[in-house]
């Protein structure tokens, strides 16, 4: 008796009128085999998408010019499993959760004294050099003392008046992960 | 092959049992969940609204609160306003519908811890409100406190949450 096709072995006769190149486009040559792919692309893409990388849409000026309004980005949740939050990193930061959250810069680290004059960041009384920062800031704030879990994040747009925009101390486990791509 | 048969039988069944049981009494948190989506729904309304729809989205907006129910909104440089007891609550919500040209107001990330005696609950959530004409949503993180009374769970408090402060 001559050995069947793996394809007809599962499918019967019932799809006997589909042409084969048509059932090993859709379900392989051993759909066995394309199940247990599928699954495994599954699985991955769930670890990935899911407790991974998180896909962001950016609403607003905020973050310009490095981030434009509508672009789409990843941010990476597992940024920050090794070592903690960097000055410099724009971060994610979630509200009750993580389908709407504030992206940021990080510009302020735990213990540090945070303070804007003249449009300028000074950190513990020292000039902040901030090259991201393209648009004109006029900004002057009182001094923010950061607590131990604190940090200090700001967006990199900071041409509108300081009442217009989001920005201040965050606790540590607000902080979702880091944008990345 | 008989007995495989018989235990996803019985399996489907219990399936089916837990599910029916999830529907007929649904948990506290699940009420609280379905309130939050009819209160955002009832927050939510297009332009040339009858005064009349107006008036009947206040009194149904006030009908969610307790009647010493209190909304404490803070948001520094901004707005900073605090409404007591229904009456208040709902003179607020007429205000804003006529001020307004339209609202659509959205809960996306709902967390609710009920107390472990049942009678209170506490929801952590993100509200989203797109005022018509504007192209930027207003988002703000808010805690809802609940209470049970009278088998019906009102809203006892409504506060503004900083996340950055």
């Amino acid at each position: 008796m001559p050995a069947q096709n793996p394809v007809e072995q599962l499918n019967g006769r019932g799809l006997s009128h589909v042409p084969r190149w048509l059932r090993i486009v859709v379900i392989g040559r051993n759909p066995k085999v394309t199940l247990a792919r599928a699954a495994v692309l599954a699985v991955l893409c769930i670890v990935v998408f899911k407790f991974t990388l998180l896909h962001i849409r950016v609403e607003g000026i905020s973050m310009l010019p490095a981030y434009q309004d509508g672009s789409a980005h990843f941010v990476n949740q597992l940024a920050y499993l090794w070592h903690e939050p960097r000055r410099g990193d724009v971060v994610s930061i979630r509200l009750a959760g993580v389908h709407l959250m504030y992206l940021k810069r990080i510009i302020g680290l735990p213990g540090e004294t945070v303070v804007f004059v003249n449009g300028r960041v000074l950190i513990d009384g020292e000039v902040l050099d901030e090259p991201y920062e393209k648009l004109p800031c006029d900004w002057n704030l009182p001094p923010e003392k950061l607590g131990p879990d604190e940090y200090f994040v700001v967006g990199d747009n900071r041409s509108m008046p300081s009442q217009d925009h989001k920005f201040g101390k965050v606790e540590r486990n607000r902080i979702v992960g880091k944008a990345v791509l | 092959m008989k007995i495989v048969f018989r235990f996803i039988l019985l399996a489907a069944l219990a399936a089916l049992g837990v599910w029916l049981w999830l529907v007929l009494f649904p948990g506290p948190e699940k009420i609280i969940r379905k309130r939050l989506t009819e209160l955002a729904r009832t927050a939510s309304f297009s332009s040339g609204e009858s005064d009349l729809a107006r008036l009947a989205a206040a009194q149904s907006m006030a009908g969610f609160f307790a009647t010493n129910g209190e909304i404490n909104i803070d948001v520094p440089g901004r707005v900073q306003h605090t409404f007591i007891g229904r009456d208040e609550i709902k003179q607020a919500v007429l205000v804003v519908r006529s001020t307004l040209g339209g609202l659509k107001v959205q809960f996306p990330d709902i967390k609710i811890t009920v107390a472990p005696d049942k009678q209170s609950a506490v929801a952590d959530l993100t509200v989203e409100a797109n005022v018509a004409g504007d192209r930027d949503s207003i988002v703000q993180e808010m805690k809802f406190t609940f209470q049970q009374t009278d088998g019906q769970w009102l809203i006892a408090r409504v506060e503004t949450v900083p996340t950055l402060s």
